[in-house]
């Protein structure tokens, strides 16, 4: 018995989303743990989206946008890099693996990378274990 | 409030998601979430049958939104919204469900990749709900056209647009126009001289008063958007504002430098020359060794630079011609000289093109075919009984034996690469570059002029390795594009803009701060932010950056993404253990 992980994947319009549509028109194969939810740029994300993800079941959180220099809105990539650190020590400080929250950049052109992307994240987060937010929040309330 | 009324409606897409994810369970199931009204599945939901099947259904059932579960939002959106148009609803009471590049293309389980479907589209059913009727805006379009690039390709177009009478600004970032055509002899497969055909086209240039030229000029900073972008130049040491509503940017390639071979040891043998050289000596008249004399022996390597994963994998499309019009060229001026060609494929795919190889081949042309990938030729220098320069080594593919070839000239067909500057420039104008480090099209099939920054068109090799009659063909293409926007008058703008709500609103001026577009001000005697929604490009960093919730990002509010997050995360959907 292996632990099937659910992750959400935030994935911005122009270049990440457009990636994993690549990865699938050419026909690559990666595990059925990601759900993607379109923004139109990584900057929206805001650290509530994430911690409603995690509070909801999620045992992963895989933020992607574009390459530094190559955002649509010339830099909302970078404001969310910065929140994605500060993001990360405070999911840290509540308990949990700061891994369990990972930004990539994915252009794209990028397909193959969107799909190796997603399989390790998915064993990365395989091998972590349950994220336990969810049963906490459920005990408490 | 009025009821929310979904209708949901899955698509086959053939067999492209049917085969994957049980469309029939599917639709069956998501029949009894919350709102849905109607719930279908359907072979082609974007065939006009498809569209029309939702208009029904929207006007028979009363539905108020709508969730279509097929491809990408990328490809199929603007259809649907349209269909919603088309029945009276406002556009944006629509989302999708990407089951197809997301999901069916992508798994191998069919059980895991219809469960998958269900959740991404409780995600899109959660959301709809919660989506607002927002309406269209639009602003003037400039009739005026920036050109990048004065190639065949900027030409082409910039002549397209003013002979319609608008005006059009022209910039070459060298002294002249004309490109590389200005160093090409004749052309293939018809033998046309290409300064004939360009010099004439540089004249009506020159002569058309609704063209600007600019030359030594290069562009490093754009404002705006689609009708209404600008841009500052330096001309005759004086800086010039220019406005105008649409971009085609035709920057052109660059031929490949084959230092790096090794075994052509370009830089050591003086008659080891590129395309680029012969084309010149073609063009002066005279093909002569460095020495001066006529060469006897000729020798063309294919693919210098092109298909191999060392440089690069793409082809570059126009070489195999070239050499065969080469070899025609060298026959005539030469006829007792030996003509070889090493090539890895004869490409000949264009009009005229395949005739040209046949003809060539009865030109007492030997064509050798070697290993472009792993094997490529040697190049090593004669001795003295030898009684020519070089020694071609090769491993002829088709007979299986290796080779010795005598030459006095060797031509390397090099490969067409992008510009130096094509990232720098694409940044400027908001175009990605693909792994090629060429201009990324909106789509490569469907859109293959346009680009994902509406206004900005690529034409040419600037977007992938191309020909003179495909280039003229793209160029041409955008013009069209250009000139149906400039009739029409107005484009309509980004409508999913950002909102602040004055009473949240603390002034504490952080979006003023994040915007890249300084499209937030901050108004004084109310002490609050205000958009100004024509700047606006709806990328909602501020709407992240608000700490009071103030700002509201239309059509990606933190309701109907937080709602969404719960769709995607409904327990009844959640992966089983295995």
């Amino acid at each position: 018995m292996s632990f099937q992980p659910t992750i959400v994947s935030f994935l911005c319009n122009w270049c990440s989303y457009t990636g994993a549509d690549l990865a699938g028109t050419s026909r690559m194969k990666y595990a059925s743990n990601i759900r993607i939810i379109r923004v139109m740029c990584s900057g929206r994300i805001e650290p509530t989206f994430v911690l409603k993800a995690f509070r909801e079941g999620a045992d992963g959180v895989l933020i992607c946008g574009c390459h530094p220099g190559d955002c649509h809105y010339h830099e909302g990539n970078y404001k969310c890099l910065r929140r994605f650190h500060l993001l990360q020590k405070y999911i840290k400080q509540m308990g949990m693996d700061e891994d369990r929250l990972q930004l990539k950049w994915i252009s794209a052109s990028e397909g193959k990378q969107f799909a190796e992307l997603a399989n390790s994240f998915t064993e990365e987060i395989r091998n972590l274990g349950p994220c336990k937010v969810k049963e906490v929040m459920e005990t408490l309330t | 409030m009025e009821e929310t009324r979904i209708g949901l409606y899955v698509c086959w897409c053939g067999t492209n998601i049917a085969k994957m994810v049980d469309v029939e369970n599917v639709a069956k199931e998501m029949e009894s979430m919350p709102n849905v009204v109607v719930s279908k599945d359907y072979k082609y939901m974007c065939s006009d049958p498809g569209q029309d099947l939702i208009i029904k259904d929207i006007k028979e059932h009363n539905l108020n939104r709508v969730v279509v579960s097929a491809c990408s939002p990328r490809i199929h959106e603007i259809t649907f919204r349209k269909a919603l148009e088309n029945a009276g609803l406002n556009p944006y009471m629509f989302e999708m469900a990407n089951i197809r590049e997301h999901d069916s293309w992508v798994h191998t389980d069919r059980e895991e990749a219809t469960r998958k479907a269900k959740t991404l589209i409780a995600g899109a059913l959660n959301r709809v709900r919660w989506h607002e009727s927002l309406e269209k805006r639009t602003v003037d379009m400039n009739p005026a056209t920036l050109i990048i690039g004065g190639g065949i390709a900027g030409i082409s177009a910039a002549l397209e647009i003013a002979d319609s009478g608008k005006k059009v600004y022209l910039i070459e970032k060298s002294d002249k126009l004309g490109g590389h055509l200005l160093n090409v002899d004749l052309t293939y497969p018809y033998m046309y001289s290409a300064q004939e055909m360009i010099k004439p086209k540089i004249d009506r240039i020159e002569n058309n008063p609704d063209i600007d030229v600019f030359l030594n000029t290069q562009i490093e900073d754009l404002t705006g958007y689609v009708g209404n972008f600008q841009t500052k130049i330096s001309k005759d040491g004086a800086e010039k504002e220019l406005k105008f509503g649409s971009i085609i940017v035709a920057t052109g390639l660059k031929a490949f430098k084959p230092d790096t071979i090794k075994g052509y040891d370009y830089t050591n043998f003086p008659n080891v020359i590129t395309s680029v050289e012969f084309e010149a000596m073609l063009k002066s008249g005279k093909i002569l060794t460095k020495e001066g004399k006529e060469p006897k022996n000729i020798f063309i390597i294919h693919c210098v630079g092109s298909r191999n994963h060392d440089y690069h994998e793409y082809c570059s499309r126009t070489c195999c011609m070239t050499a065969l019009k080469y070899s025609n060229q060298i026959r005539s001026a030469l006829p007792d000289s030996h003509i070889y060609h090493a090539y890895a494929d004869m490409r000949a795919f264009g009009k005229g093109c395949e005739e040209l190889y046949t003809k060539t081949s009865r030109k007492d042309v030997i064509f050798l075919m070697y290993d472009q990938k792993n094997d490529l030729p040697k190049i090593k220098k004669a001795s003295v009984k030898d009684k020519c320069e070089m020694l071609i080594e090769l491993n002829e593919k088709l007979s299986g034996e290796s080779v010795e070839v005598a030459a006095d000239m060797v031509i390397l067909m090099v490969a067409m690469e992008s510009q130096d500057n094509a990232k720098t420039l694409g940044q400027t104008v908001g175009v990605s570059l693909c792994g090629n480090e060429f201009y990324i099209e909106k789509h490569p099939k469907l859109d293959p002029v346009a680009t994902t920054t509406d206004g900005v068109y690529v034409v040419g090799s600037c977007q992938s390795p191309k020909d003179i009659p495909d280039s003229v063909s793209q160029a041409r293409a955008a013009a069209a594009r250009i000139l149906a926007k400039i009739n029409y008058g107005t484009v309509e703008v980004e409508v999913t803009t950002a909102v602040v709500n004055e009473e949240l609103c603390c002034g504490c001026q952080t979006c003023v701060s994040v915007c890249p577009y300084t499209a937030i001000s901050y108004d004084d005697e109310k002490n609050v932010s205000v958009v100004n929604e024509v700047l606006c490009k709806g990328c909602g960093t501020c709407g992240s950056a608000c700490p009071t919730g103030a700002i509201k990002c239309r059509h990606y509010t933190d309701q109907q993404i937080l709602s969404q997050i719960e769709g995607l995360l409904s327990k009844s959907l959640e992966l089983q253990e295995v």
